[in-house]
């Protein structure tokens, strides 16, 4: 497979395939929610978000947004480079939260009864073969 | 919790009254962080560090720290997406999560915001810190932070029917405490026990009767013999692992807890064999006592109060071993120090003019202390201020029996 530019369409709609594929409902709990995860200085000088719709397990809208950004249960935003660390494996994203280079909105009691399933995702997310 | 219910407090009712002070004062949003004013706006016991985001109109969002939060949900009658957790990380660190909150509620992020910065010399009160007032400042620019704690003050001090009972109940539960220390002490069982062994005592009856914690942050139940009854000041006696001893005193303070409502009385008992000089000070306190719960009503002042019984002591001979002062505050958990408003000579203390009103309630908080004699008596108990008198929420009977 050719590697794709992370965030890119192409990456999103492989994003998409591979969630909906190695995700059943019930390992996302069934889970009605949403989450935007916002990119500041991107390489191109903007800001995107990746949003994510679930609807009872099963994600309804995975898609890549620029500003004004929808509204969302879940706010995560930070730098893109740490996004893309993360993604690499470089960096923790419970150590880029801990360490404010991650920024979280939301009600953290969920948002921590949440933390294993945004694990699952971001673990199928960083097996996509893509370059930053 | 339904309205038919004796300890049913109407909490939405609080925080509109809270929403209506707010416009007289110019309040624009009420950033509570006290105990007190905690538990009597959640209903639910904070125990870290927490704050309460009062809006001009709608529900209150309370923040505390996230290991806590669905705990105190489940206990508050707020919802869970009223109740919030704060954390070291990004965006949810306590000054971030908050203020952003708070910023919603400002038009254009300005106006003014109620926080409570006075002083205490009870520790666990919460008042805003110096660093917090300095970080809520840098992260709400375009607003002015103003100290407005008497909002929360005037409100609570005259109690609901609710919050009285929760008290009456605390009491009936500190007495279950006193009836297994009496029990136990009884027929020289007293020479078994050490003063914590006393206050394990009255703190499993307690929690058989339904009590939820020994509440007092002066150490659970103050348990006290010998010479430790006799420290001058002495009112704060945390056990300690002394055994009883025949020919002492004995100092039985126990605080009980219901619904955030608090239990707190104390007994006094003499161990035999007792001299005929320890059974005069047993017979000026109780004299003392009896004289003080016949004389609280409303209209009277702390201060008016103290002179009369000062009177007394000064007539029987025994002043020199008094605390001049008898009372101290008390109300829903975290409420245990000033009476009434911050309105005072000394701020922050309790104004010696304060005017008693029915349905205000306060401990009837009386010291006695001869150290050269390692003798001492204290009394507490709880009590309601009622149209013509007082109402004690401890109806264990009063007297200083010496224990065979």
């Amino acid at each position: 497979m050719p590697t794709i530019k992370y965030l890119s369409p192409e990456w999103t709609a492989e994003a998409e395939q591979r969630l909906r594929s190695q995700l059943t409902p019930d390992q996302m709990k069934n889970l009605t929610s949403s989450m935007l995860t916002v990119y500041t200085n991107c390489p191109d000088g903007k800001d995107r978000a990746l949003y994510y719709k679930l609807e009872n397990g099963i994600f309804t809208d995975i898609s890549i947004r620029e500003a004004p950004f929808p509204e969302a249960e879940f706010v995560i935003s930070g730098d893109y480079e740490t996004f893309a660390k993360i993604s690499r494996a470089e960096l923790g994203s419970r150590s880029a939260l801990m360490s404010g280079r991650l920024r979280l909105q939301g009600n953290m009691v969920k948002a921590l009864s949440l933390a294993s399933i945004v694990d699952r995702f971001n673990k199928i997310l960083s097996e996509i073969d893509c370059e930053y | 919790m339904t309205t038919n219910d004796p300890y049913f407090i109407d909490f939405p009712g609080r925080i509109k009254s809270i929403q209506r002070e707010m416009a007289l004062d110019g309040v624009d949003v009420y950033l509570g962080s006290r105990l007190r004013t905690l538990s009597w706006t959640t209903d639910a016991f904070c125990p870290w560090r927490s704050y309460i985001v009062i809006p001009p109109e709608g529900l209150p969002t309370v923040f505390t720290f996230v290991i806590d939060a669905a705990r105190v949900a489940d206990e508050s009658w707020l919802d869970f997406d009223h109740v919030l957790g704060f954390a070291p990380m990004g965006g949810q660190d306590q000054i971030t999560a908050v203020s952003d909150l708070i910023k919603s509620y400002l038009k254009n992020g300005k106006g003014v915001v109620g926080v409570e910065a006075g002083m205490s010399n009870y520790l666990p009160e919460g008042n805003l810190t110096h660093y917090e007032y300095e970080a809520f400042s840098a992260a709400l620019p375009g607003a002015r932070l103003v100290n407005a704690l008497d909002i929360i003050d005037r409100l609570s001090m005259i109690k609901d029917e609710g919050t009285i009972n929760r008290f009456r109940k605390a009491g009936r539960m500190a007495d279950a405490g006193h009836e297994a220390v009496l029990k136990a002490i009884q027929n020289g069982g007293f020479a078994k026990y050490t003063e914590t062994e006393i206050a394990g005592i009255a703190a499993l009856a307690m929690r058989e009767a339904g009590s939820t914690w020994e509440w007092s942050f002066t150490g659970g139940n103050e348990i006290a013999s010998g010479y430790r009854t006799g420290l001058m000041g002495g009112a704060c006696t945390p056990p300690t692992d002394r055994r009883l001893r025949a020919g002492e005193p004995l100092m039985v303070d126990l605080h009980s807890t219901y619904r955030l409502g608090l239990g707190d009385h104390t007994h006094n008992y003499l161990l035999a064999p007792a001299t005929e000089r320890q059974l005069w000070h047993a017979k000026n306190f109780v004299d003392l006592v009896a004289l003080c719960l016949d004389t609280y009503k409303p209209g009277i002042t702390p201060s008016t109060l103290a002179d009369k019984m000062m009177v007394f002591c000064e007539e029987r001979g025994f002043a020199e071993f008094m605390v001049p002062g008898f009372e101290h505050g008390i109300g829903m958990l975290g409420d245990e120090w000033r009476i009434g408003r911050n309105d005072g000579p000394f701020p922050y203390w309790t104004n010696p003019d304060h005017v008693y009103q029915k349905n205000e309630m306060l401990i009837c908080a009386i010291q006695y202390a001869c150290p050269e004699e390692n003798i001492g008596f204290r009394y507490e108990n709880a009590i309601l201020i009622t149209e013509d008198g007082c109402e004690t929420m401890s109806k264990f009977p009063l007297a200083i029996e010496v224990i065979e």
